[in-house]
């Protein structure tokens, strides 16, 4: 199992961790309520070493990543990121892919289903070796600050102009000798920067990042909170309902595909499935809170007709109730409808529009920041 | 399946029709109406949408369907789900005056 740079520091801080695909997660550092709070109302630092990251060199990166991914990266500007998916020859996804044009450079950052052997193995099958690809998943660590108020902590540490970088950029940045490429990203509707930095170098990033953090009220949080910001947020997540659907199409990837590629990974399925055109499709849901058994696997039903299965669920704290996604049958994937979980006298469960509810970040200007 | 869940789903696929083919065209997107989730994001993350696309939604949406969004009211714009919520809303009301 592959372990995080930043184990010891969390471990000080009576981390619990885990194993997801032999990579090693902080899954929680303190109480899942806390853990939202901070993200929705001030900072929390979150280890995100467990992202498979790359380095390619930029003219041979362009053309093979460009072949691989779903997305258009050539059309990716300098400074920016992309946000899309590799899949497999059947067009099912592996992995949620970050891919930045850094300079002379495209970093890829991957979210796999799948272990570090197979994602490597994967990518020198299709000519990563030849691409000049680098593999940083150890030599390099990945830290995020996400929240309301992270703009905060990464203005103490890297300046001001942190704060005019759009959403899906990337920056250098030295920090106290450690260069850092910064990821504005993020998935939890809140403020969002990665770090990326050299493993030698990571006590130095976590006590800065910990202690700005701290001066507003925020701290650290594990993964199992980011999950349920990204359903809360609409966010994709592979390690939710990705891993059980798997298919781009059915999870509403479409817009990470540029369709007019002649070539990705699992192009021509996915091409197929869109030609033949949907039968399921996963959309939001919600039930009150104190509704038993709205969990993953759970049947929705009208009357007596099964017509979703459950794929992601989480508690909202802000709207206090559940709220999750289902694949539906495409006929009743519709907002606004009421079924029932499990028998037709089962408790309701409404069909909703998602993100269910507004992040405050989205009101902050930049005169208040 | 009911009558009224039935047409619950045709006033919503309607509105959902009209406002994908409407955005489609006017911000030029690579994409067909099938291909557009409801629920993906309209500004930022998802189709990554700027300030100035944001205006053409707001302009969709009054052309489209005749019902202004106030300036302050940037919540609707989430995604296409919420800004067919809002135009159903909008039109119940239209109706509940009339």
């Amino acid at each position: 199992m592959r372990t995080s740079p930043f184990h010891k520091n969390f471990a000080a801080n009576n981390a619990t961790f885990a194993n997801r695909f032999e990579t090693e997660i902080v899954s929680r550092v303190g109480d899942a309520k806390n853990e939202y709070e901070t993200i929705r109302n001030a900072a929390g630092i979150t280890d995100f070493s467990f992202m498979q990251r790359f380095r390619f060199p930029e003219e041979k990166g362009l053309d093979f990543l460009d072949s691989l991914c779903a997305g258009n990266v050539a059309k990716l500007r300098f400074g920016r990121i992309l946000h899309t998916f590799l899949a497999d020859d059947d067009g099912m996804i592996i992995a949620d892919c970050y891919i930045a044009n850094n300079d002379e450079e495209f970093i890829l950052l991957c979210e796999s289903i799948a272990d570090d052997d197979a994602v490597v193995q994967l990518l020198l099958s299709r000519g990563a070796a030849e691409a000049g690809m680098e593999d940083l998943s150890k030599s390099h660590a990945l830290l995020s600050i996400d929240g309301y108020k992270a703009w905060a902590v990464a203005k103490e540490l890297f300046g001001a102009d942190v704060l005019g970088l759009p959403y899906l950029s990337i920056e250098r940045y030295e920090y106290n000798g450690a260069g850092i490429s910064l990821f504005r990203a993020g998935k939890t509707s809140e403020f969002g920067y990665l770090l990326l930095v050299e493993a030698g170098k990571t006590d130095l990033l976590f006590d800065a990042c910990l202690a700005s953090a701290r001066k507003i009220s925020g701290g650290l949080c594990g993964i199992d909170i980011h999950n349920d910001l990204r359903l809360e947020g609409r966010f994709f997540n592979v390690f939710a309902e990705g891993v059980l659907v798997r298919d781009p199409l059915e999870l509403g990837l479409q817009w990470m595909i540029d369709f007019n590629k002649e070539q990705f990974a699992g192009r021509d399925a996915i091409a197929a499935r869109r030609a033949s055109g949907l039968s399921k499709k996963i959309i939001g849901i919600c039930a009150a809170a104190d509704v038993s058994g709205f969990t993953k696997g759970a049947t929705i039903v009208n009357g007596n007709d099964s017509v979703a299965t459950i794929v992601a669920t989480c508690f909202s704290y802000t709207l206090d109730k559940f709220v999750g996604l289902a694949l539906f049958s495409v006929d009743c994937a519709y907002a606004g409808l009421s079924f029932n979980l499990g028998t037709g006298e089962g408790p309701k469960v409404s069909t909703i529009s998602m993100p269910p509810i507004m992040p405050k970040s989205l009101t902050v200007k930049l005169d208040d920041m | 399946m009911t009558e009224t869940m039935q047409k619950e789903i045709e006033q919503r696929r309607e509105i959902i029709n009209t406002f994908k083919t409407e955005l489609i065209r006017r911000l030029n997107l690579p994409y067909t109406p099938d291909d557009l989730h409801e629920d993906v994001a309209l500004l930022g993350a998802g189709l990554g949408l700027d300030s100035l696309d944001a205006l053409e939604i707001v302009l969709c949406i009054e052309n489209s369907f005749g019902i202004k969004i106030p300036d302050e009211n940037i919540a609707v714009l989430r995604s296409i789900n919420t800004v067919v919520d809002f135009v159903i809303s909008q039109k119940s009301k239209k109706e509940g005056q009339q």
